[in-house]
């Protein structure tokens, strides 16, 4: 059956032409190029590298950025490419939002000027490949203990730590890495050659398993002295970038939901049990009507939170309930149709236990549920209560 | 006027061949008239004897326009020359322009008719030759028939009234810079047939699917005017309805299956399967 994306509320009507046109174009690249051959990627473990040519030719890599061959589309459009890219695959997704919101993003606001030259054409046509190294085997939700570091050398900065679940690190030919230097975090590109870099791929994943997780290692990583981002210092440089791909990854979540729901619905109208279709039971209807409640609500949201991206009046608070609500319904949703699925719902025959597994790892990463309950915690009472002394 | 004979004005059959046309160098058209229809994916309900359009969840190109459209845009990347999307239909069909510029198009033509569904075939074909006329294209790429109504006229129609050639069932054409060599199928596998402009060719599925689109070229389609003319823009009488359907009849229904139990059977469904169906 094609699918047929659930829009309740027809909030798809709510965006301009040009959104719509990026829309089907993304929509039907995954439909003829993703879909058919997501199973065999996670199986095999693999990112295919078509994908990365196609989203390059597309031009949605970077979307919402100016300048410098990027898109410049909306950060409207950019939630409609991540939601499109996510019914496919969640690892999918995360590709494009690590080379957009965390790899390009930084270089285009925080990057001198012949930084941005050089980089940002290569990675909005998709040639280079982007990572982001934050998270530290020790410090996740808590990245400004890290122990990564910089020192300064003179003519050169010697880079030594070691950064863990690298989205692309692997395949990347760039890194932006945080790191300490004199006691600050600041921003430093590594590229894929530098002496002292290496990127080994972690294996044994049950979740994202189209996608390429990495370790970054650095041992005494020398880099020369134009590879710093000057225009950030602090936890604001990498907290920029996440809260654009948190805000990817609420619209994303949608998409891995729908494609959810559009398969058990199918399922459920067609598997006869007791003579009828499931579908005509009471108890699959609640189920269903349920994640239309669910997945209409995370649409509103993602819709408006775009419009306050797009008009600037946002606060990094209305993200993460956005992100800690929608992947969280989107996880939910993809439970509730495994059950609608019966046994088959575990079998890769259908999308649902792909998706369920891969939004273990977006409800994790990228601010966990429970740090993005804190963030709100923190702005409902003032009182931050992510730490304290024992 | 005699569809069913379309004038053809220069049919050669050849494997190497000179041609007349213009000289290479000379800007050269190419016109592909595009019909919005109901996505061969999207569920259509009936109403009054006809498809429901506003119960439409989709439109798209017809999927030979979609053949027509990627071979001009091949033929102007190796030939050079400029191509003028042309619709004809009500309001909606502008978003099928847009889609037209995302991949290359780069004139707009909309032919305005909202009551598009209560002409005749001959009618479509008159605004669209004039359209064609109106644009200043010597060549004209179309789909062989579109996905709804199937009639397979609008080629040879258009070919007729505009003095051109006519090639159907076209997979591929090319261009020396002087006239046009388009392959189809014939009875020895396939054949090249050498034209010179004017000329129309109506395409079959090719080698080749649409592109995609990207974002660069959605970007421009959205800035791009689309130029909408009226049938009294057009100076054209449409003359009228000439073609009427007297009935229509479904194809005949299938005989139902016949259901066989128990082990006692086999000997009859074996035989039934070699000599009825010819399957064993």
């Amino acid at each position: 059956m094609p699918y047929e994306a659930l829009d309740f509320y027809d909030v798809d009507s709510l965006l301009t032409d040009e959104e719509r046109m990026v829309r089907d174009m993304v929509r039907d690249f995954v439909d003829e190029e993703v879909i058919p051959k997501i199973e065999h990627a996670c199986r095999d473990g693999v990112f295919p590298d078509e994908w990365r040519v196609a989203l390059g030719e597309m031009g949605v890599l970077g979307a919402p950025l100016k300048g410098y061959d990027c898109p410049g589309l909306s950060y409207t459009a950019y939630g409609v490419i991540c939601r499109e890219l996510e019914r496919g695959d969640s690892g999918l997704r995360s590709f494009a939002s690590v080379q957009g919101s965390l790899a390009m993003y930084p270089i285009w606001d925080f990057g001198s000027e012949e930084q941005k030259q050089y980089y940002l054409p290569k990675m909005a046509s998709g040639e280079w490949i982007g990572c982001f190294g934050l998270t530290e085997p020790d410090y996740g939700s808590n990245p400004g203990d890290m122990i990564t570091k910089a020192e300064d050398m003179g003519d050169h900065y010697l880079l030594n730590g070691a950064k863990m679940w690298i989205t692309n690190g692997t395949i990347a030919q760039l890194a932006v890495v945080w790191a300490k230097l004199d006691g600050v975090i600041r921003g430093f590109i590594v590229e894929k050659d530098d002496p002292g870099f290496s990127a080994p791929e972690m294996k044994g994943k049950h979740s994202l398993k189209a996608s390429v997780t990495s370790e970054l290692v650095f041992q005494d990583c020398k880099i020369p002295k134009d590879r710093i981002l000057p225009g950030v210092k602090g936890l604001r440089g990498p907290f920029s970038c996440l809260n654009n791909a948190r805000y990817g990854i609420s619209w994303g979540a949608v998409g891995a939901a729908q494609a959810c729901f559009d398969s058990a619905k199918e399922y459920s109208l067609s598997r006869i049990q007791f003579t009828h279709p499931i579908a005509s039971y009471q108890l699959v209807q609640n189920k269903l009507a349920w994640m239309l409640r669910e997945i209409t609500k995370a649409q509103l949201l993602a819709y408006h939170l775009g419009q306050k991206k797009d008009a600037g009046t946002w606060i990094p608070e209305h993200i993460s309930l956005a992100k800690m609500n929608n992947v969280d319904i989107a996880l939910e949703i993809a439970r509730e149709a495994r059950d609608i699925h019966g046994a088959n719902g575990i079998l890769d025959e259908y999308c649902i236990m792909r998706h369920m597994a891969n939004l273990e790892s977006v409800k994790t990463y990228e601010g966990t549920h429970d740090i993005h309950n804190l963030i709100l915690g923190r702005h409902i009472t003032g009182i931050q209560s992510f730490t304290r002394e024992l | 006027m005699n569809l069913q004979t379309p004038t053809v004005r220069s049919l050669i059959f050849i494997d190497e061949l000179m041609v007349e046309g213009t000289s290479k160098g000379n800007h050269m058209t190419i016109a592909v008239l595009l019909k919005q229809v109901p996505d061969t994916t999207a569920k259509i309900s009936v109403n009054g004897g006809r498809v429901d359009e506003n119960a439409v969840s989709k439109w798209s190109f017809s999927p030979y326009d979609e053949y027509a459209l990627e071979s001009a845009l091949q033929l102007k990347e190796s030939a050079g020359g400029e191509i003028v999307a042309i619709t004809a239909g009500p309001a909606r069909c502008e978003k099928l322009l847009r889609d037209a510029a995302a991949v290359g198009a780069d004139t707009l033509v909309h032919v305005s008719a909202e009551n598009i569904n209560d002409f005749d075939s001959i009618q479509v074909q008159n605004l669209l030759a004039a359209a064609v006329q109106k644009s200043g294209a010597s060549v004209v790429f179309c789909g062989k028939q579109a996905a709804d109504t199937n009639a397979g006229s609008t080629g040879p129609g258009v070919a007729e009234l505009i003095g051109a050639s006519c090639v159907t069932l076209v997979s591929e054409v090319s261009s020396d810079g002087g006239g046009y060599t388009a392959t189809r199928p014939s009875s020895a596998g396939h054949e090249k047939v050498a034209v010179s402009a004017p000329c129309v060719f109506a395409f079959d599925k090719g080698i080749c699917e649409m592109r995609r689109p990207n974002v660069r070229g959605i970007m421009m389609a959205k800035k791009k005017p689309i130029e909408t003319w009226s049938v009294e823009d057009l100076g054209v009488d449409i003359g009228a309805n000439g073609v009427n359907i007297d009935s229509h009849s479904p194809p005949a229904e299938k005989p139902p299956g016949q259901k066989f139990e128990g082990a006692d059977s086999v000997s009859t469904v074996v035989s039934k399967l070699r000599d009825e169906a010819n399957v064993i």
